[in-house]
């Protein structure tokens, strides 16, 4: 499933993507459940536990550990996970085989996206976050990007829920929920998904 | 203005890393003002007493007087005056040597109560009474008479009370001084005669007129048994030896510890400034100039040095008298006036403030010297991949051995002022442990592992009688090397089967005592080796004389052990011939016959009780060291946690737990803790060689560069406790980074 959450303002954003999609924050009040598990309720140990299997983060602005190897950054999270997918492998399927061996700063702002995408996806997470993924990219290397995670919802059948201002994005998503001043405002299924190359803004 | 308002809060901001680099000034300046202090009122206060006392520039002893001082005097432009002495056995144990009391030379400053003035009256030296319980008006039974003490005194030629002059220290529970009327002497039987000179200032040398006056004395005739100058007088230059020994070992001590402190306060100014590069970039950007910022980072660094130094100073002064009395204890001198240098205390505020203002303004100069736009940016170097960091292949190690080593080699700055931290702090602590080491092993072999018998009786002269049953005889004599009049050492001539004797070489195999042996310590000082033939010249004959070295003993003491019967056809004495006798049980020879009797146990008792007040520096050098490891253990952990705050949030995110991330970021710097320890241990053992070769070139003792491979350990187990305390410390700061700093990373 792939599902796009769009027009917030930043408050709602950062709380809503840090507190669902991590479990970083507490919930002033509601539920959220993934996956049958009420994530709201979790105590501080058992949320690291549902932060280090159940969930992948790709992040606005990568953040990658600078002094780590496009490798290592990928290794940071199979490190900690259960059954992780071969890190070669998940190179390969974003492209970057041939820089394994370089730092984050020897990379362009797409390249380090992917990177991000490698590494959430190496724990093989049931539910992948996306926030912002190409909100520091140009249109053409953030093409590139969505196709990325279009093909993980494909090839690895994650699920993938990606918090954007972009509505072009929404064509992509199987669900999209527009929300604004913290509610739901709108509800869209599409049964039909637009390539990632053929969207434009 | 706002800014001085910010400076308070930086200071607070990191209270206790600055109460720490606070506490490292206090203890550099507080060493410096003390050791300078007492170094120079030692100085000035001995060169005060020989002065005013007349102390002699040659001391001698004869086997009968001169009989016309007068013209010898005239003769060699000096003034030379006759005293008796002799050493009464006040118990088996317990030597007083009585002097006749001088008028031109060597006169004794009365410390308590008052001088000699009616007959039966006794001066003694403060440290051997208070050993020995001697009040002023107690009386004391010494050469078959009855004397009343009537005060304490200092005498210029026996500042440090030692019994023989190669004796290691005094020890006044065996042996005092006590200086009674010259007339007493004549019911005192076998009193020796001895001569103090002082020589009046003329054109030639000391040494030449040294040489000149004995070359008179013997060509009346005259055997001279002692001859010792006081330039190698051990109870006279101990002063300035031991001024010496502790300028030698205070000066790297502070100098480390103010580098040290330089060294932090750059780490920390170079810190704070690249955390507030935006905020300068914004002062710029408003019309701040850079000599107002440069004012604003310096506060802190400047503020420290100086209260720093100033509250060392302050804290120095005052223990300078005591100190000084605790020292004269030791060395018997009146404490006429105490002194205390303007200079000394400038200079202790000055080195903190000129070291730690330098090692800041270069710091601030090079983030200041950039443009306002890119400072506005914020860091630049934020994600700069280290040079180091790309040179080591670390593919093949496991993920947290990676992370952990790149994390040091991330910043070679920071690398090296870890590892040189460490390596100072445990270069310290080993200086504290080695001391007491060296101390121990050096007393240890010399009164317990190589000589095993109980009592040493010295003759007064030559015996020929057959030594009694179970006792061994020994001769000895006093020789130099032809190029250094001043190395004197002791050349003892033993009984070739001797059981009371047993040297090693330095693999630990023994040496036989039918041959020549040189101590490690004496062929090291004259570049000698087994194999090698050597002349010396005998001090009492001042001929020279050759020897032929078979083996280099491991002992600290420095002398040549020899066979008796070899040692006697070729000094020319009789073959049966011999000056003392070794033994196991206590022998029954009349006190008037002996020079002097020694009793091992007590000595090695005695050696104990005094090195008990070398634990207690040990102890604080100890703690120094910790709490300099401390602070830069702490000062880097924490550095790593601020460089890593948004790796160690971004971890928290991804569901490493806490155990996880504090031994992936505190245990980082291990490796680099042991690898500066290690160091440590080479570089100590070097530098305190040659520190003991320097104060052995001034003294006859060469201490063992040795440590206790146990005082390693706990070297070791200290400075790992001390990691662990400072990681338990970062811990709480550790746990304290949110996960919402990577969240917000780059959004701002």
């Amino acid at each position: 499933m792939f599902l796009s959450v769009s027009n917030l303002t930043k408050s709602y954003h950062n709380g809503i993507t840090n507190q669902v999609l991590k479990g970083v924050d507490r919930a002033d009040s509601g539920m959220v459940e993934v996956d049958g598990v009420q994530v709201t309720g979790l105590s501080d140990d058992r949320l690291v536990e549902y932060r280090r299997h159940s969930v992948g983060f790709v992040f606005q602005f990568y953040n990658l550990v600078p002094n780590l190897t496009v490798a290592e950054n990928v290794e940071v999270v199979s490190n900690i996970s259960k059954k992780p997918l071969k890190i070669d492998e998940v190179l390969s399927s974003v492209g970057l085989s041939d820089k394994k061996n370089r730092f984050p700063r020897e990379l362009s702002g797409g390249e380090q996206q992917r990177v991000s995408i490698a590494r959430a996806i190496v724990k093989n997470p049931k539910l992948l976050l996306c926030d912002e993924p190409t909100g520091a990219l140009d249109f053409e290397t953030s093409q590139g990007v969505l196709s990325l995670v279009q093909q993980v919802n494909r090839d690895f059948g994650t699920t993938i829920l990606m918090i954007t201002h972009n509505s072009a994005i929404a064509g992509m998503a199987h669900a999209v929920f527009k929300i604004r001043s913290g509610q739901v405002v709108e509800v869209t299924h599409n049964s039909e998904l637009v390539p990632a190359e053929r969207i434009e803004w | 203005m706002a800014l001085n308002k910010r400076v308070f809060r930086m200071l607070k901001g990191n209270l206790w890393r600055y109460l720490g680099v606070l506490f490292l000034i206090i203890i550099s300046s507080w060493t410096y003002v003390m050791v300078t202090g007492l170094t120079q009122n030692l100085e000035h206060l001995s060169t005060d007493f020989a002065e005013k006392h007349m102390q002699e520039d040659l001391y001698f002893a004869t086997d009968r007087a001169i009989l016309d001082l007068n013209k010898l005097e005239k003769e060699a432009n000096a003034i030379i005056e006759e005293y008796p002495s002799l050493d009464a056995s006040l118990s088996d144990s317990l030597t007083l040597r009585l002097l006749g009391k001088t008028e031109k030379i060597n006169i004794p400053a009365v410390l308590e109560g008052r001088n000699l003035s009616a007959p039966g009256e006794i001066l003694l030296d403060p440290a051997f009474a208070n050993a020995n319980g001697y009040s002023v008006g107690s009386q004391l039974e010494a050469a078959g008479k009855t004397f009343t003490v009537v005060g304490f005194a200092a005498l210029p030629q026996y500042i440090y009370p030692v019994q023989g002059i190669n004796d290691l220290m005094a020890l006044p529970s065996s042996f005092g001084l006590g200086v009674i009327n010259h007339e007493e002497f004549k019911e005192i039987k076998n009193a020796d005669i001895n001569y103090s000179v002082i020589f009046n200032g003329n054109s030639t040398s000391l040494n030449q007129q040294t040489v000149q006056l004995r070359e008179r004395v013997q060509a009346e005739g005259i055997t001279v048994s002692d001859w010792i100058p006081a330039t190698s007088n051990k109870r006279i230059a101990i002063v300035s030896t031991a001024v010496s020994s502790y300028e030698a070992m205070s000066a790297p001590l502070s100098t480390a510890m103010i580098l040290l402190c330089s060294l932090i306060i750059g780490v920390m100014t170079w810190r704070m400034i690249r955390r507030d590069t935006v905020v300068i970039g914004t002062f710029y950007a408003m019309g701040y100039r850079k000599r107002e910022l440069m004012r604003h980072y310096m506060a802190v660094p400047l503020m420290l040095a100086f209260v720093g130094g100033l509250i060392g100073s302050v804290l120095a002064v005052p223990c300078i008298a005591p100190t000084i009395r605790v020292v004269s204890l030791s060395y018997i001198m009146p404490i006429t006036d105490i002194t205390h240098s303007l200079w000394s205390v400038l200079v202790s505020i000055l080195m903190p403030v000129t070291a730690l203002g330098l090692s800041s303004y270069l710091v601030i100069r090079s983030v200041l010297k950039r443009p306002a736009a890119e400072l506005m940016k914020g860091g630049k170097d934020k994600s700069k991949v280290g040079l180091l960091e790309r040179v080591f292949k670390l593919e093949r190690f496991k993920f947290g051995t990676k992370f952990k080593l790149r994390e040091q080699l991330r910043s070679i700055s920071r690398l090296l002022f870890l590892l040189l931290g460490v390596t100072s702090a445990s270069a310290l602590m080993l200086f504290g442990f080695m001391l007491a080491s060296s101390y121990t092993e050096m007393f240890k072999n010399s009164t317990e592992s190589a000589y095993r018998f109980e009592y040493e009786y010295a003759f007064k002269n030559l015996q020929y009688t057959e030594a009694p049953e179970g006792a061994e005889v020994f001769n000895n004599g006093r020789f130099y090397p032809e190029s250094n009049e001043d190395m004197e050492f002791y050349i003892i001539a033993i009984e070739p089967g001797s059981k009371f004797l047993t040297l090693e070489d330095v693999s630990g195999n023994p040496l036989s005592n039918d041959r020549t042996n040189i101590t490690k310590v004496l062929a090291g000082r004259l570049g000698i080796k087994a194999g090698d033939t050597v002349s010396f010249i005998n001090k009492q004959d001042g001929k020279k004389y050759a020897f032929l070295i078979d083996a280099v003993a491991d002992s600290y003491v420095q002398g040549i052990h020899m066979p008796i019967t070899e040692f006697n056809k070729m000094l020319g004495y009789a073959e049966n011939s011999y000056i003392g006798l070794w033994s196991d049980t206590k022998l029954d020879i009349p006190a008037g016959e002996l020079a002097g009797a020694k009793t091992m146990s007590e000595i090695a008792a005695s050696v104990n009780e005094m090195l008990k007040p070398l634990i207690t520096v040990m102890a604080a050098i100890i703690l120094v060291a910790c709490v300099v490891a401390l602070i830069i253990l702490y000062l880097v952990t924490s550095l790593i946690i601020e460089e890593n705050r948004s790796t160690i949030s971004l971890f928290k995110i991804f569901g490493y737990k806490r155990r996880e991330i504090k031994s992936l970021v505190l245990n980082s710097s291990t490796y680099v803790v042991l690898v500066g320890f290690i160091i440590s241990i080479p570089i100590m053992l070097v530098s305190m060689g040659a520190l003991y070769g320097y104060i052995g070139s001034m003294v006859n003792i060469v201490l063992p560069t040795i440590i206790n491979p146990l005082y390693v350990f706990v070297c070791f187990v200290l400075i790992m406790l001390t990691y662990q305390l400072s990681k338990l410390l970062c811990a709480r700061t550790l746990n304290s980074v949110s996960m919402r700093e990577a969240l917000s990373a780059g959004t701002e």
